[in-house]
């Protein structure tokens, strides 16, 4: 305790004068939103399928099956061949992993994923490969939207995710698929 | 490499200097990121707009931060995550060592974070037994190298991928003579995959603190913070008291510039918001203070704390980039480093390795005025008795001869006419460390105060 308050104290001969908060109000760009998201989403290396919706990720999704990998899915609608493990290590061979996203952002690409739809919160990271799927009516212009809509409720755990895992730094190569996952598809419904 | 105190920044940009073809590619590397920074600060209309509110967000939070501090650890109780605080490094790597050893952790996992490099945590541990892996790719490279970082951002920038390839040859048992960056990522995603998998507890570094929910933000574009907090049941973040924001709205603001300022991309991969722990396991927060009371007390030094170590003032100094991350005697090189680390060299050259042309202020995405607190540092040295090699014996004559017309003009005449009659090869050695790497300059034919009073007299 006793460097909690030294460290208070010191605070109080602070030399700057107290500044008032700024108002936030930057102005959105709101015309097509889908667009901007799919070109957003493009430069952070993710890809968007605007059509087909849920058939179409199920059928990629039975194709992947057929070939023997393994999928995890925690979207009501759609059926992959693995459980939620009992542990969060146990997710060490998935190799795609479908997941709902609670909002798209069309500035940056980026997708909020909570952990109330994540069964253990390392799956969209551990996952070889990541299925996204964002309702279109959710995609909001930029992050000051979307901060005022996401919900964060006390324990939880929620991320923007923008495309796949990737890493520049062997010479400034971009490389796709570091830590989590090497490959986003981003499905619209 | 080290960042043994014993050398001043100049010297140590010589040893850098020697390889003339590294240096033109490490200033290569260092611009094309600040290129991408400008196409990306371009496409938003609204970027300058955005620097105004993040600087004045920050101000705000600064002159407030013993009330968002409280706020903040109020909620985090709230949240179950217990929270520390620390005075300086040692105290903070006293309680990292604590909650370890309390849960026997042999092994921990660590994504990049520039305050544990900054209070020497991982030898600290190292020495009691525990494992420390450090996770981001960059920051990987440079451990199993043995060296510090030489970026905040991108640390292992000095390396080429040959050197890389030699590394993970031997540390990782890659081909040898393999050096293709994919190729070689894919063998560190394995390698590391199964730290993360092993690991007792991990450890991050926080991008922004939010007040108001008791809630953490950690960026990655690796998601090695991720992988590494939501796989065992132990997570650590450690802060500075100057990562506090005051809600959601204020780190949406900096969550838009800090990644296209650092590398031209919209965003982090990963943005991670961390609530409290996971079912079963337990969270904690380390506030380190470490000398940032002390900055505040100085209204110039203070507004260094706005940062938010994108690292584009580094790839924009045109010092930096031509003198490496090790020649700075601070674990955060460039114009920041010199701002926040200046009083930690005991050479005091650091305030000299800038030439104030401001750049570093001009692409700061909080508006922190890196000149401006860089020539503040120049004074303090001078005024503490502590100006380097030589300065203080020769800078008070240099500001007598300036001051005097008479002595001032007859030099400078002097000096047209020299350059005019005399060899360069006779005059250069009069130029001292200034003319190394220069060439003369060619003399005008007049002063400029001549030229003045029949032109525009």
């Amino acid at each position: 305790m006793s460097s909690k308050h030294d460290i208070l104290n010191a605070l109080k001969s602070a030399a700057i004068a107290p500044q008032a908060m700024p108002v936030i109000k930057v102005a959105p760009r709101i015309d097509d939103l889908v667009g901007q998201f799919e070109a957003s989403l493009n430069t952070v290396a993710g890809t968007l399928h605007r059509e087909g919706g849920l058939a179409k990720l199920q059928a990629q999704v039975d194709e992947q099956i057929a070939q023997g990998m393994q999928i995890i899915s925690m979207l009501d609608g759609i059926k992959g061949n693995r459980e939620v493990t009992d542990t969060a290590h146990q997710l060490r061979d998935i190799d795609y992993a479908v997941i709902p996203g609670d909002l798209g952002v069309a500035e940056n690409g980026a997708i909020w994923v909570n952990n109330k739809n994540l069964g253990h919160r390392v799956t969209p990271f551990i996952c070889e490969n990541l299925f996204l799927v964002l309702e279109a009516k959710t995609i909001v212009a930029n992050m000051h939207q979307a901060a005022s809509k996401l919900t964060l409720d006390s324990g939880e755990f929620g991320t923007f995710i923008a495309g796949p895992s990737k890493t520049a730094d062997i010479e400034q190569a971009l490389v796709v698929g570091a830590h989590g996952a090497c490959s986003l598809n981003v499905y619209l419904v | 490499m080290s960042t043994s105190t014993s050398a001043t920044h100049a010297h140590k940009a010589e040893i850098f200097c020697k390889d003339e073809s590294r240096v033109d590619w490490h200033s290569k590397a260092l611009w094309m990121l600040r290129e991408k920074r400008d196409r990306a600060a371009g496409s938003l209309p609204e970027w300058e707009q955005l620097r105004q509110i993040g600087s004045e967000m920050k101000l705000h939070t600064l002159t407030h931060l013993g009330q968002y501090l409280e706020e903040f650890e109020q909620n985090c109780h709230k949240n179950n995550i217990k929270v520390h605080w620390a005075k300086d490094g040692a105290e903070h790597n006293r309680i990292v060592h604590e909650i370890l050893a309390e849960h026997n952790v042999k092994k921990l996992v660590k994504s990049k974070s520039m305050l544990t490099e900054e209070c020497h945590m991982n030898p600290y541990l190292e020495q009691r037994g525990i494992e420390v892996i450090d996770t981001d790719l960059g920051e990987r490279i440079i451990q199993l190298a043995g060296q510090p970082p030489s970026h905040i951002v991108v640390p292992a920038i000095h390396l080429k991928k040959e050197e890389v390839g030699d590394l993970f040859h031997d540390k990782l048992g890659t081909d040898a003579g393999a050096s293709d960056p994919l190729y070689l990522t894919r063998a560190a995603r394995a390698h590391l995959r199964e730290q993360f998998l092993s690991a007792d507890a991990a450890m991050t570094g926080v991008n922004m603190a939010i007040a108001d929910k008791g809630a953490v933000v950690v960026c990655t574009n690796e998601g090695n913070a991720d992988m590494g907090a939501n796989l065992p049941k132990l997570q650590l973040h450690s802060m500075g008291i100057d990562k506090i924001v005051p809600n959601i709205d204020s780190a949406a603001v900096l969550l838009r510039t800090l990644a296209r300022n650092a590398t031209g991309q919209p965003i982090t991969t990963y943005s991670s918001f961390y609530r409290g722990p996971q079912e079963g396991g337990e969270m904690h927060v380390i506030i380190v203070d470490n000398g940032r009371t002390d900055m505040l007390k100085d209204k110039i030094l203070a507004e260094a704390l706005k940062c938010i170590r994108c690292g584009g003032c580094l790839n924009t100094c045109p010092v930096y980039r031509r003198s490496g991350g090790y020649s700075y005697n601070y674990t955060i090189p460039g114009p920041i480093g010199i701002a926040v680390g200046s009083q930690c060299d005991d050479t005091n050259s650091m305030p000299w390795a800038c030439t104030l042309c401001g750049s570093c202020s001009y692409v700061c995405p909080t508006k922190v005025p890196l000149d401006k607190i860089i020539h503040h540092h120049r004074r303090l040295k001078a005024e503490a008795g502590k100006l380097p090699y030589g300065k203080a014996s020769y800078m008070p004559l240099v500001g007598k001869f300036m001051a005097s017309e008479t002595a001032l003009n007859c030099s400078m005449s002097v000096a047209r006419m020299a350059l005019k009659i005399l060899p360069g090869s006779l005059l250069k050695p009069f130029s001292g460390a200034w003319g190394k790497y220069r060439e003369l300059p060619v003399a005008p034919n007049s002063s400029f105060e001549a030229w003045f009073k029949k032109n525009r007299g």
